[in-house]
């Protein structure tokens, strides 16, 4: 059997050694890095709930659920691996407790691997590219709302048409982006 | 009642996007789920790169830290030999190895909660408390229930001592009560009787001023 983990108050000063067993490093130090884990972690998160409030609250689900686990023991290799398939698993519960969907109908959000760089590049270059796919009115409609934080009324104002038919625009145009093949950059005009 | 037009209804779920609101969505949203989806990734690419905010973690810092013990494993524990091991394979160095289950033991908890630095913040009268009732406050990072005994208080962290969830103040039982789990504690932190053992929660200083006002040591 193991030894057992000291008292918390012994960990302080612990340093890593050489060896297959990990020395506890200083408390504070650990938490940072747990934390620093999180923060890809919640930027993962935020790129999808465009939140702040949703994003933290998952990102503490995935800290709950994942942390217990760990303490299992897993390869280090799968470390990251195992919060983003938490996040992923804790995302598509969201989704589906707030739009009354299976997981199965979320999949693309729950099918996505662990990101290659930063989630905020990946996230922004993704909007990028499906904004590139649309149609020049749908793209305008989406650019002035989201990138510029336009008012219905506004966007109204600078495309020369009437609030209504902005927001049917609007509509039509994330139903259309929506349809934005995920892994295709040259993806053909989504009328 | 006409039901709300999808244009109405994606427009609403934009609007509180754009102002950095919670998505609160309805039943029948999941007719729009794509154009929502898309939206929600729309207006985070639109906000540029997102980092926890110093409040948040700090919250979820000290909810990592608070309880010294699960019962059967320290959360510090399980941090250091789960993410430690993510930093080795960083750096390139270490590889852990998992740690064995404490005994069931030592789940007195409790300790008392002294950040540093830390500061004294109002939290209200001595009058807005009313004795057999609790209110939660926050001081800076520090979440606590606050309760009145005649002119004096106590408080006890927020966070349960077992998941780092925020409690609730169940008037009806008297208790503070865990969202995430079927835990509770007494107003001295204590726990109650349930079927495993749970560290006290942790204390946080309160004090009451010559003014008659209640001060928390928070962040």
């Amino acid at each position: 059997m193991s030894p057992e983990p000291g008292p918390p108050g012994e960990e302080a000063g612990a340093v890593e050694q050489a060896g297959d067993v990990l020395e506890l490093p200083a408390a504070s130090r650990a938490t940072d890095i747990a934390l620093d884990e999180l923060e890809l972690v919640y930027a993962f998160i935020y790129a999808r709930v465009g939140n702040r409030p949703d994003a933290e609250d998952l990102t503490q689900q995935v800290a709950m659920k994942a942390i217990p686990r760990l303490r299992q023991g897993a390869p280090a290799s799968a470390i990251r691996g195992y919060l983003f398939a938490t996040a992923r698993s804790v995302l598509g519960a969201f989704w589906s407790t707030r739009l009354g969907l299976s997981e199965a109908e979320l999949h693309e959000d729950l099918a996505m691997a662990v990101p290659p760089g930063p989630p905020s590049v990946e996230s922004e270059e993704r909007a990028r590219r499906i904004l590139a796919a649309l149609s020049d009115n749908y793209r305008r409609v989406l650019e002035l709302r989201f990138l510029h934080g336009y008012s219905l009324k506004e966007v109204a104002s600078e495309m020369h048409s009437t609030v209504g038919a902005i927001k049917v625009m609007q509509l039509r145009a994330l139903r259309a982006a929506a349809k934005v093949p995920p892994d295709e950059p040259g993806a053909r005009r989504a009328q | 009642m006409m039901p709300e037009k999808p244009e109405n209804r994606v427009d609403r779920i934009v609007s509180d996007l754009l102002r950095g609101r919670r998505l609160k969505l309805r039943g029948g949203d999941a007719e729009e789920k794509e154009a929502i989806t898309v939206a929600a990734r729309l207006a985070a690419a639109s906000q540029g790169p997102q980092r926890m905010s110093s409040t948040f973690r700090s919250r979820l810092a000290a909810a990592l830290e608070s309880p010294p013990n699960e019962g059967w494993f320290t959360r510090r524990a399980a941090l250091v030999a789960g993410l430690g091991v993510a930093a080795g394979a960083v750096s390139g160095g270490l590889i852990g190895k998992a740690l064995q289950p404490a005994p069931h033991a030592q789940l007195a908890g409790g300790g008392l909660i002294n950040p540093e630095p830390g500061r004294w913040v109002d939290v209200g009268a001595l009058s807005d408390f009313v004795a057999g009732q609790s209110k939660r406050v926050a001081a800076g990072a520090v979440g606590a229930f606050l309760f009145r005994h005649g002119d004096t208080m106590t408080a006890v962290s927020s966070i349960c001592s077992h998941l780092p969830c925020e409690l609730w103040w169940n008037a009806d039982g008297g208790s503070l009560d865990c969202p995430c789990h079927p835990a509770s504690f007494q107003p001295d932190g204590t726990p109650t009787k349930q079927a495993y053992g749970l560290p006290a929660l942790n204390q946080v200083n309160v004090r009451v001023t010559t003014a008659g006002r209640v001060e928390v040591l928070g962040t």
